[in-house]
């Protein structure tokens, strides 16, 4: 799903074929997201003005796209001015064929307001966003975790290192190219002395 | 004042529990099942060893050979060999085969067969001594699961 | 000059390993003791670490079903609860009156078998032998219901994406009313063994305290939310499936310490009982499966939804991209973002007191490395 202004990019899905007969190629398929018209909305832009990308809302969620440098102090003054101060979740999805490849999602709950938003934002391979350890807590395992599948690294954590796998795993598994019966075969023949790992 | 520390000193809370603990060991509240004696009785729905299940009447295969088990498969467990009949010129079932040792019996192959044919039946004995016993072909999906029957 | 040997150091690293009766699965806790105290903790996990969120992208959303079972593998109708509920989300979908109420009484079901594995696990961490064996025949009777309705004690398959895969058995109603009425003085029997023992009240009042702030802070949610004096429960905060139509309340505590937990998940017990109850005297009649097709290919697009798990928030964000086969799904789990808050409760505490909080935390590993 495109996170740009729609005229520019297009979505990751590849664009069908041009198909035999004469009628013309569809265009990629692309998320149907309505704007967003709320308080919240009009309160970001104004004070974050145009690093607040889009406000967008989809099936009845709404989420907010923002530019990447911006992410920490917007969630930061989600916490402190707007009372969204539960981090339910960090996440990443991988668009190989996109430049900015990874969309690293952050979703904040509200307990006053019972709303929970998504702040989303893309980032290029090898970009080190900042942590969001300072702000919640709950940010340490939860980018960890990203770094572990995604290989991107948080500037300013703590204590980066790998949770799920072991440490001297190399490779990032949730990578689009990494296939899925793959293992790190020399981890797995040093440390459990077998052949293969299947 | 007196009467509660009374009941601390004569350990009055764990009288308490004890009493639970006493009053169920009535006979009556005896839950052990004597297996292999006596079978438990397993709920007609039971998600078990599959099947292949055949015509009563005729003896034939209810199978037509389509592979959507195969298709729904979660696991990639099952392999449909089909061929067309010359003089039907519809498909015949000559080769299927289950990988026991993969399935995880979720019963989505059941579920996609549109003639009933493979159905994850009520048996749920299914260890072998060797891994080439849990890949199962059409014989022995046919024959389907006979548990011993022990005389206690 | 005379040589400092092992015995001179202050700091000792032990490490409670993978393979340990007391921590509820292969999780693996490298401590760092003064003596018995506890100055540090740190968890390694991913000993059950299956990939699952890459399978999902290799299989249809449909297939996918399954799967999910095996994340929380003590309550596996509310992972696929969340997971059918995502998925009906990015369909636009909702399931009809009958199937809601059906999943309803599985969830809650569900919700008092884990809890009771819970109450049976953590007394016997503890010390404390018979509840385990009062609570699993308790669990037996909820999973028969289970095994009758779906084929399948433990890992379900329960749902589909739009309703139900087969109707409620005959007697389904009756079975689960006679259920309830079952429970509800075992309830009863368990707090009479528990509640006002002296050792167990010893060994867990005032340990693994975690203020609400606290928790907000480290995202932990569920019943420790609760028991922190948070009223907060996704099923009134932001209701799905039908849950506005029952009626029910949410137990709180004030402490936030491993008692007040305990009286938590006990209350909650009782909760789901009354839910299940008013569920299968009004059971509607209708449809059991939405309008959805056989091949499930949701619209360009993402969702994230998320439901009260026993253990507390689970959610799922799931992006499709158009086709038969998930984009991306992830799983956020309760249990993962619980464990955080490990190392603040058990600060300054014993060892044994890293058993109860372990225990308290209610972690399934299954669900902590997917």
């Amino acid at each position: 799903m495109p996170d740009e202004p729609k005229p520019t990019t297009p979505a990751a899905p590849p664009a069908a074929p041009a198909p035999p007969k004469a009628a013309p190629p569809k265009p990629p398929a692309v998320m149907a997201w309505t704007p967003l018209e709320s308080e919240l909305a009009t309160e970001l832009k104004r004070q974050f003005g145009d690093r607040v990308v889009e406000a967008s809302s989809y099936v009845g969620q709404s989420f907010f796209v923002v530019k990447r440098d911006e992410v920490i102090s917007i969630i930061e003054y989600l916490k402190v001015e707007a009372n969204f101060d539960y981090l339910v979740d960090i996440t990443a999805v991988d668009w190989p064929k996109r430049v900015e490849r990874f969309d690293l999602i952050y979703i904040v709950y509200s307990f006053a307001l019972n709303e929970r938003i998504r702040i989303k934002t893309t980032i290029p391979d090898g970009f080190r966003p900042e942590s969001a350890v300072r702000v919640h807590r709950t940010a340490n395992w939860l980018e960890r975790e990203v770094f572990d599948m995604f290989g991107i690294e948080f500037a300013g954590h703590p204590d980066l290192r790998r949770i799920l796998l072991p440490e001297e795993w190399q490779g990032h598994p949730l990578r689009k190219e990494y296939p899925l019966l793959q293992q790190d075969q020399d981890w797995v023949q040093t440390n459990l002395d077998i052949e293969r790992g299947q | 004042m007196m009467p509660a520390l009374l009941k601390k000193i004569l350990l009055g809370d764990l009288w308490e529990g004890l009493r639970v603990t006493f009053r169920n060991q009535n006979p009556k509240y005896i839950y052990t099942e004597q297996y292999p004696s006596q079978r438990p009785v397993v709920p007609e729905r039971y998600r078990g060893a599959p099947r292949l299940r055949t015509d009563p009447a005729t003896g034939k295969t209810l199978c037509n050979g389509c592979g959507a088990c195969a298709l729904a498969c979660p696991e990639d467990l099952i392999v449909v060999g089909s061929e067309r009949n010359p003089e039907t010129k519809k498909k015949e079932l000559v080769t299927y085969t289950f990988d026991l040792s993969r399935c995880m019996f979720c019963g989505l192959c059941q579920e996609a067969c549109p003639t009933d044919a493979i159905v994850l039946t009520q048996g749920f004995e299914l260890a072998m001594y060797s891994r080439e016993g849990q890949i199962w072909d059409r014989q022995r999906l046919e024959e389907g699961l006979k548990p011993t029957v022990y005389k206690c | 000059m005379p040589e400092t040997t092992f015995l001179d150091a202050t700091e000792l690293v032990l490490n409670m390993g993978p393979q340990h009766p007391s921590t509820h699965g292969v999780l693996r806790v490298v401590l760092k003791l003064d003596g018995e105290k506890v100055l540090g903790t740190d968890c390694v996990i991913g000993y059950l670490h299956r990939g699952l969120e890459k399978v999902a992208e290799n299989r249809t959303w449909v297939q996918f079903n399954p799967y999910v079972d095996r994340l929380d593998y003590v309550a596996a109708v509310s992972n696929s609860l969340a997971y059918c509920l995502a998925v009906e989300k990015l369909l636009n979908v909702e399931a009809p009156p009958r199937a809601q109420a059906v999943r309803v009484i599985l969830t809650e079901l569900n919700r008092i078998g884990s809890h009771l594995l819970w109450l049976g696990t953590h007394a016997l961490d503890i010390g404390a032998i018979t509840p385990v064996f009062y609570c699993f025949r308790e669990r037996e009777e909820s999973i028969k219901i289970l095994e009758k309705y779906c084929g399948a004690r433990l890992t379900t398959h329960a749902f589909r994406i739009g309703g139900l895969p087969a109707e409620p058995y005959d007697g389904f109603q009756k079975d689960v009313l006679a259920f309830c009425e079952m429970f509800l003085p075992k309830v009863d029997e368990y707090e009479e063994l528990l509640t006002n023992n002296r050792i167990w009240i010893g060994r867990l009042q005032n340990v693994g305290v975690l203020t609400a702030g606290e928790c907000k802070e480290y995202g932990v949610t569920g019943p420790m939310l609760r028991a922190a004096g948070v009223k907060w429960d996704i099923r009134k905060a932001l209701p799905y499936s039908g849950y506005d139509k029952y009626d029910f309340e949410i137990p709180t505590r004030t402490n936030g310490d491993t008692y007040d937990r305990y009286l938590v998940r006990i209350q909650e017990m009782r909760q789901s009982a009354r839910i299940a109850r008013q569920a299968a005297e009004s059971l509607p009649d209708g449809p059991i499966m939405a309008k959805v097709s056989k091949v499930v290919k949701p619209p360009v697009g993402e969702a994230y939804v998320s439901i009260e798990a026993p253990k507390g928030e689970l959610g799922f964000y799931v992006v499709s991209d158009g086709s038969a086969q998930p984009y991306r799904v992830r799983v956020r789990p309760p249990s993962f973002v619980n464990l955080q808050a490990l190392d603040r409760m058990v600060r300054g505490a014993l060892i044994a007191d890293v058993v109860a909080v372990i225990g308290t935390l209610d972690i399934v590993l299954g669900e902590v490395d997917r």
